[in-house]
């Protein structure tokens, strides 16, 4: 009887291997199926296990001499500078970050994630900054690939008066509440975002808290609100 | 599923609601039973951690990271502490990185274990949860004898801990694993091999492992998919790459990859390979050395900014700290992993029944003190 069950299951696997689902789905079951299931994950794992290796043999060396004695950033600003010269300040970047203009953000964003050799798939964090009361806002963006396990930091900076960044929120989902997040704190528009509502605070809160200049509304629904204390008392 | 267009209806649930996991509304259009769009609602336990951090010393700035995770207080100061010694260039004492990794880990089994047995409540099984809570009060113990604290510790410090390790300690946390590890079973069998928990929980609210990483899933609820991520084994920090531990992904064993069960399953598996870390962490903690010994008398960390992400057991929980060279951080951001699980939340739970949606919910062990900072 086990050995009826093992034949199924290395069949089905062959088949699913195939590309033929079906073969493991239609078994009956439920027991038989799920053993069917992690068989298959296992046979997959083990042929990208091979695949990847072999490719990383071929790789290695040529990847390794390019990226000597280069932060990704450095790496990364090349690769975008051949593409969009006229949108980086490369006299503003450096070894830890890639500055830009928030002109091509989307296009730029687009390439980010696409482009084989950078393929930044995960938008890990998106931080407004206000680089003091007379000057810009600021926007930080820090991309990883899950793929290339690389990561780079993009700044874009915006005047504080018409704070306007085009929103790659149809680029990394996640960028939906971390820009609105940015919006809440630092009243920075992201253009094109589909819903550009506060998300932390109420909806009818004044003011944008994380600005430096920011002062207190001094009641909320007739609340007083209590004012922040300077230091520590 | 069939298609049926009745009148739609708005139901709320919450922010006062014990499936919400603390103050959380969920503003559900419902068509009949079924959900057709989740609008999350936060901010109800908003405490203006990152503007606090600006008119707070580096120091004042530890017990704020406490209160975020309140579930999972060490990994947020050792998220925290990992930044800025990575900024000010700290060495740390070797005794005092042995010691970190255990109190980390042993706060990972906590967390995990609140988080199962949370999930079994959200689900309808109530025996688990006390269960798991009667043997995570032997880690909160853990924590009292150590530092005081039950559960808000503001232990780790930059450059190292605040309290060395009390006697006997090492002895307390080998007959804590003795005890604990047979108890794993236990837990299967009440709970995860449970017919009525597999049936609510397989095959429900699926997460693609790419949705996941558009979305920033991060930590257990992104290896339930079946990717292999993990910080600790990936980008280590801190002495992660001493240890021999494995990372257990979801492999769709009772249903598809990336279901419920496979996200709760992982966790489960997780208390394993942290037992594992703690055994060896245990084994070879240095007997001699200062744990104040490289805390510096004043923190003005030298101008510019670091992120720097950890893994705490909700996920990736990143910070950005930007110095202008004074002893307050010029702007101090927290990127929460239940933020990030939390906003997928529509995506997975779209053409479920309503009571699935707790189930989805429950799975992806948010912390609203952690999202809302």
């Amino acid at each position: 009887m086990t050995d009826n069950l093992e034949q199924l299951i290395k069949e089905a696997v062959e088949k699913a291997l195939e590309g033929d689902m079906d073969a493991i789905n239609n078994i009956e079951d439920r027991v038989t199926r799920s053993k069917a299931k992690a068989a298959l994950v296992k046979a997959k794992r083990e042929a990208s296990k091979e695949k990847s290796a072999s490719s990383n043999d071929e790789n290695s060396d040529a990847a390794t001499d390019s990226k000597k004695d280069k932060t990704s950033n450095e790496h990364i600003a090349e690769i975008l500078y051949e593409q969009f010269s006229e949108d980086i300040d490369k006299e503003l970047s450096s070894a830890d970050h890639i500055q830009i203009q928030s002109k091509n953000w989307l296009a730029i964003s687009t390439y980010l994630r696409d482009d084989p050799d950078c393929l930044f798939d995960s938008l890990q964090c998106i931080t407004g900054v206000d680089l003091g009361e007379e000057s810009d806002l600021e926007v930080r963006y820090n991309l990883h690939s899950m793929t290339h396990r690389h990561a780079v930091e993009i700044r874009i900076s915006c005047p504080r008066n018409k704070a306007k960044v085009p929103s790659v929120e149809s680029i990394w989902s996640i960028g939906d509440w971390f820009e609105r997040e940015t919006y809440d704190m630092y009243g920075i528009e992201f253009e094109g975002h589909k819903d550009l509502t506060r998300i932390l605070l109420p909806e009818d809160w004044e003011g944008w808290p994380l600005r430096k200049d920011y002062e207190v509304q001094e009641t909320y629904h007739g609340i007083v609100v209590p004012k922040v204390k300077e230091g520590w008392e | 599923m069939g298609i049926v267009k009745g009148d739609q209806m708005v139901l709320n649930i919450g922010p006062q609601h014990p499936s919400t996991h603390g103050v959380l509304r969920l503003k559900v259009m419902t068509d009949g039973e079924i959900v057709s769009d989740i609008e999350p609602i936060i901010g109800y336990l908003h405490r203006c951690f990152e503007k606090h951090c600006e008119n707070s010393t580096y120091e004042q700035v530890i017990p704020f990271t406490d209160r975020c995770d309140y579930i999972a207080s060490m990994n947020n100061n050792f998220g925290y502490v990992v930044a800025m010694e990575k900024l000010m260039e700290i060495k740390v004492p070797e005794r005092v990185e042995y010691i970190r990794i255990i109190m980390a880990e042993l706060n990972r089994i906590a967390s995990h274990l609140l988080a199962l047995g949370v999930y079994g409540l959200d689900v309808g099984a109530f025996t688990p949860f006390l269960y798991m809570f009667r043997d995570r009060e032997r880690i909160l113990d853990i924590f009292e004898l150590t530092c005081g604290a039950r559960l808000l510790y503001n232990y780790m410090w930059v450059g190292g801990v605040s309290h060395d390790l009390p006697v006997g300690f090492v002895e307390t946390v080998y007959g804590f694993l003795d005890y604990f590890e047979p108890k794993l079973k236990e837990y299967n069998d009440i709970l995860t091999y449970n017919k009525i928990f597999i049936e609510r929980t397989a095959d429900v609210g699926v997460l693609p492992p790419e949705v996941a990483i558009s979305y920033g899933v991060s930590g257990p609820n992104l290896r339930g998919s079946g990717v292999k991520w993990d910080l600790r084994k990936d980008e280590p920090y801190s002495i992660y790459e001493r240890f021999d531990f494995d990372i257990p992904v979801g492999e769709g064993t009772v249903g598809t990859t990336g279901d419920c069960w496979d996200r709760f399953y992982v966790r489960m598996l997780e208390m394993t390979e942290s037992a594992k870390i703690l055994r060896q962490a245990l084994k070879d903690l240095p007997q001699e050395g200062d744990v104040h010994q490289a805390i510096p008398k004043k923190i003005r960390p030298p101008k510019g900014s670091i992120y720097q992400r950890t893994e705490s057991p909700r996920g990736d929980l990143g910070y950005y700290i930007i110095s202008d060279g004074s002893p307050q951080p010029y702007r101090l951001k927290m990127r929460s992993p239940a933020f990030t699980a939390l906003s997928v939340l529509n995506e997975i739970s779209r053409g479920w029944m309503l009571s699935d949606v707790i189930a989805i919910l429950g799975s992806l062990d948010i912390v609203l003190g952690e999202i809302d900072r």
